[in-house]
């Protein structure tokens, strides 16, 4: 009998829970102050986070989905990425779409229950959030192939969770990026829990990261709560997809902190220790903490931030509450290029209110 | 009890004053209902309804600092009940209970059978589709019998339509019949003694009026729906006025408290009227008992209507010389042949009959 | 002008789609090397390259999910399902998210795709080949559902569907494939969607129908005529949005209407034309509307087909009944 095939899955990191480097330390983190913008965003994704949660608490916000815990890889995927790159998400992005210059006002739209707030006014050609699980990994296959065949150095990154990585869409989008070659990136940010079930129940697989070696694809592990070291694997399998390279997968290991959505109790299934226990390895402790220590940050920059942070929230949520409801002619105006007349009536109905 | 712990209200803020309660202990809250509004150091906030549910106990009083994270509302229920049950979106938990049975469904009818099409065809040949017969399977009335119901009909002309005192007539007689349980009694009254001033239509009046004090059931007004009767002192008699325009009934009123004079005047001022059209609806409603002196015209015996709510109606028919029995040998009386009928629902035969009687007597009497 | 069949045609238009717009590409499984198992990309892999006509791996979400992504970010895709019995899964795809990127974007997004597939029973295969899902697609909102009878006609609406810049689902009757064959320019002109097409006047009853079914129904009107009556026949073509008014129009003048198809009865798409017709064209009607469908069973294996689909008796007996009403 002979071996005809091995594989290997790396992890990496570069900066541990106490935010101590303890890898070696990318380009675009040899200065610990040029660490300073992405901290910047993570802020921000946390501070919008918990705004979210409290608007939905009373009332003024529909279910939402927390992506407390995932700032890292948010931040460190989305801004790797370039301005004409795709991001297609899930529900759980919120930080990242943050960075690719979805507004505050624009998010609050949506999860308050408008379309609207899917009509970016920056990111053109991201994808709207994605609520199937898994449904949008074929759609990146498509959006990589269209960047192919036009001969663009452009990337489509898709987001999703480990949940989704059992889903015959996902092995599908694999399976055809990896035949084509296709310029796409799949960041799985394994959150350790879909729903109530845990990882150790989703799959028998070692590591999620494997998945990519069935395509035929690289696949790697990295410290999810760790900016650089996720910043610095998206930028790799960016460079490797924009050079023709084809596509890959990351794994990020992380923790989702608050419940799955702010409909589900995650008390009813999770042990608080373990809890308490990831909530040290969170990611924006480590980075304050290395920051912090380089010196190169201090109390008062993130009482500020803070202020700032909270004041353009603020302005947003202020602008969000005084949103006229829509019409609804919306439901029907962006169903074809065209309303067919067979419609006509109904929508004239609709906006009549019958 | 579940409680509802005062959540994070954003911007770092750890506290915030009760200003408002919305609710009281006891109240049941829909979802979403706003609860308390509390001040923070930036603004007043609604704090509303996590669920539905009945307030149980309230925690502090308008002025009172609440803190992040502590109870804000008990709820009734187990603690352990905090369950909202869905992972998108809010569930409404309802606490009716909801009888469920199912009806069964009324017997089928079968009605006229015809489809939309046909029926609109009638409509618009203004065929009545309950008189056309059915030639199609099943009873369908076809398109083709509605055309040869509607040439039928051509060729008889255009309908007339009733109106006015036709129509109302149409529509109480219909009515009458479909209510009325109507029997009559018939005999004749012998007036060969009467004076030679004697009026015949006062003198019925007045034999009227004499049958209702014999029998005063028969003076009344009956209601099928609460199957009762109300019977009446006053005599309002309703006097049949046969016009070119059609049956008029106009009501003498009190007939029994006028003297002969008076009831001729009246009598007469009240044809006249009916004659000229100049009698207001209100004088031709509200009758007791009716009299219909059809003898005027032809006729001896019939067999007239009773209009609801009243239950009896005399028909006087023409007075004639006949042949009868006086004192054994034949002889020549001048009979008036009288019909009367009665609403069998609420006038029995025997009074109907003593009725009958007291109205032949008073009417051979010879003044 | 040379006469050419049904599969043929959707090839005529293929290649003609990919010639005038570089930007139209061609996936499935099969549809390159081979020419698609029914031929209907034949050609199109030498004269277009691999680029452009593209081998799948075997995976209906795969194609599907990746063909809206292409036409979201500016390609024409063709996605090609087989058979219709294995795009039931693409149903996902298309009713979640294909028929709702337009929407669900504000017009930010858009998604002109056509998903192509072989239609109907008739062709005596194994199980799963038969299926006729045009319901199904038909209930979806944001996407069309177009379904041609003819070679001219497939030709026209396969270049509007790939030309509309919103989801298309076309239907291929299998078993009109190259049964006849018609003269079909290739002219590069599409013919216009959202319109039902009357294929033979006619006042004394109206009969509608779509894909295989107009054949036979075609054929029941000539032997009506032949009896003295005159049967209106109209090819619904778009099934959704659907052109009631011309139907309407018919139902005014005839006053009876058969609606045939080759699908199951309960909840087919017979019941939306039915209900429209009900709802619209009630006082024109003589006669209560009649469906002639599949019977409300599974599809059965090759021995039981041809009395499972509606024949040209059971079409017959339908409009018998329904001229002898009333």
């Amino acid at each position: 009998m002979t071996i005809v095939a091995r594989f290997e899955v790396s992890y990496s990191q570069c900066l541990d829970a106490a935010g101590r480097v303890t890898g070696v330390l990318p380009a675009f983190a040899r200065m610990p102050a040029d660490l300073i913008p992405l901290y910047r965003w993570m802020v921000l994704a946390r501070a919008l986070d918990q705004r979210m949660l409290t608007l939905q608490r009373t009332g003024q916000l529909g279910t939402f989905a927390s992506g407390v815990g995932k700032e890292a890889v948010d931040v460190g995927v989305a801004s790797a990425m370039q301005a004409d790159d795709v991001l297609l998400p899930t529900y759980r992005e919120t930080g990242a779409q943050l960075v690719r210059g979805v507004s505050v006002e624009e998010l609050l739209a949506y999860w308050g229950g408008d379309e609207r707030g899917s009509d970016f006014a920056v990111p053109r050609r991201d994808f709207p959030v994605c609520i199937t699980i898994a449904s949008h990994c074929v759609h990146a296959v498509g959006v990589a192939y269209a960047m192919k065949f036009r001969h663009e150095p452009r990337v489509a990154v898709c987001m999703i969770g480990d949940g989704a990585t059992s889903k015959g869409e996902f092995y599908e989008a694999l399976n055809g990026a990896g035949t084509w070659k296709l310029p796409v990136l799949f960041v799985v940010t394994n959150n350790q829990w879909a729903i109530s079930v845990p990882r150790s129940t989703q799959s028998a697989a070692a590591t999620l990261a494997q998945k990519a070696i069935a395509a035929g694809i690289p696949g790697e592990q990295v410290d999810g709560n760790d900016l650089i070291a996720v910043r610095a694997a998206a930028e790799r399998a960016l460079a490797r997809a924009r050079a023709g390279e084809g596509p890959s997968v990351i794994e990020a290991l992380s923790y989702r902190l608050a419940d799955h959505t702010t409909a589900d109790d995650a008390t009813r299934y999770r042990d608080p220790d373990e809890v308490a226990r990831a909530w040290q390895n969170e990611p924006l402790h480590r980075v304050r903490e290395y920051l912090v220590a380089s010196e190169v940050w201090r109390r008062e920059d993130e009482e500020m931030l803070a202020h700032e942070c909270t004041a353009r929230i603020q302005t947003a949520v202020q602008a969000y509450l005084q949103r006229a409801k829509p019409s609804p002619a919306q439901m029907f105006d962006h169903l074809h290029a065209r309303l067919p007349a067979a419609y006509q009536p109904q929508r004239d109905g609709a906006v009549r209110g019958e | 009890m579940k409680i509802f712990k005062l959540p994070d209200l954003g911007e770092g803020l750890q506290e915030a004053e009760i200003v408002t309660w919305h609710i009281q202990v006891g109240d049941m809250l829909r979802a979403d209902q706003p609860m308390v509004s509390v001040e923070t150091a930036k603004a007043l906030v609604d704090i509303p309804a996590p669920f539905t549910g009945k307030v149980v106990r309230l925690f502090g009083q308008p002025g009172d600092i609440a803190h992040i994270g502590a109870p804000l509302v008990g709820f009734e229920g187990d603690a352990s009940e905090a369950d909202t049950g869905t992972v998108v979106g809010r569930v409404e938990t309802g606490s009716a209970t909801l009888p469920q049975a199912p009806v069964a469904p009324p017997a089928a009818t079968a009605g006229i059978r015809a489809t939309p099409a046909v029926r609109a065809l009638a409509r618009k040949l203004a065929v009545d589709l309950a008189m056309v017969t059915p030639t199609g399977a099943d009873g369908v009335i076809t398109a083709g019998d509605v055309e040869r119901a509607a040439r039928i009909l051509a060729e008889v002309g255009p309908q007339e339509v009733l109106r006015g005192t036709r129509r109302a007539m149409a529509q109480a007689m219909t009515l009458a019949h479909a209510e009325v349980a109507g029997a009559t009694l018939m005999d004749d009254a012998d007036v060969h003694g009467w004076q030679p001033a004697s009026r015949p239509m006062v003198r019925l009046i007045r034999a009227l009026v004499a049958g209702v004090r014999a029998e005063p059931a028969l003076n009344a007004w009956y209601d099928s729906r609460t199957v009762g009767r109300h019977v009446l002192d006053r005599i309002d008699l309703g006097v049949a006025v046969d016009t070119p325009d059609g049956l008029f009934v106009p009501v003498l009123r009190d007939a029994a408290s006028l003297d002969p004079a008076e009831l001729e005047a009246r009598l007469a001022k009240l044809v006249a009227g009916t004659h000229a059209r100049r009698v207001p609806p209100e004088e031709l409603r509200g009758n007791t008992i009716t009299l219909s002196n059809y003898g005027t015209i032809a006729g001896r015996y019939a067999s007239p209507v009773v209009v609801p709510p009243t239950v009896a109606i005399l028909g006087a028919g023409r007075m004639r010389d006949a042949v009868v029995p006086a004192d054994g040998r034949p002889a020549v009386h001048k009979v008036i042949p009288l019909s009367l009928t009665f609403d069998h629902r609420c006038v029995t035969g025997g009074e109907a009959g003593r009725f009958l009687a007291a109205v032949i007597a008073d009417l051979e009497r010879p003044d | 002008m040379p006469a050419i069949t049904l599969v043929e045609a959707v090839n005529l238009a293929l290649a003609r789609a990919l010639a005038d717009d570089p930007s139209v590409v061609v996936l499935g499984q099969d549809v390159g090397r081979d020419g698609g198992v029914f031929r209907a990309t034949l050609g199109l892999l030498e004269r277009f390259g691999p680029q452009r006509v593209i081998d799948t791996p075997l995976a209906e979400q795969l194609m599907t999910g990746m063909a809206i992504g292409m036409a979201v970010e500016g390609l024409r895709p063709v996605v090609e399902m087989q058979f219709s019995g294995f795009a039931y899964v693409a149903i996902d795809q298309m009713l979640n998210h294909a028929g709702r990127m337009r929407h669900r974007s504000q017009g930010r997004l858009t998604c002109p795709m056509v998903l192509r597939t072989p239609c109907g029973a008739g062709i005596h295969p194994p199980e799963h080949h038969s299926e006729s899902p045009e319901a199904m697609f038909a209930h979806v909102p944001g996407i069309r559902v177009v379904y041609p009878s003819s070679p001219r006609r497939a030709y026209g609406l396969l270049l509007a569907a790939i030309r509309d810049p919103d989801p298309v689902v076309f239907l291929e009757p299998t078993r009109l494939y190259r049964l006849f064959r018609e003269e079909v320019e290739d002219d590069g002109v599409a013919t216009p969607l959202d319109h039902c097409v009357t294929l033979r006047e006619g006042s004394d009853i109206t009969l509608v129908t779509w894909g295989a079914m107009v054949h036979e129904t075609l054929q029941v009107a000539a032997a009506l005529a032949e009896e003295g009556v005159a049967a209106e026949v109209i090819d619904v073509v778009t099934l959704r949005p659907f052109d009631l008014d011309t139907v309407l129009a018919s139902v005014a003048r005839t006053g009876r209407c058969v609606i045939v198809s080759e699908a199951v009865r309960a909840a087919g798409f017979a019941s939306e034309i039915a209900a429209g017709i009900a709802e619209h064209g009630l006082l024109s009607l003589f006669a209560p509307i009649e469906r002639v469908t599949a019977f409300d069973v599974v599809v059965p294996l090759a021995r039981l087909e041809d009395r499972y689909m509606p024949d040209r008796d059971r079409i017959l007996a339908a409009v018998r009944r329904c001229l002898a009403f009333g």
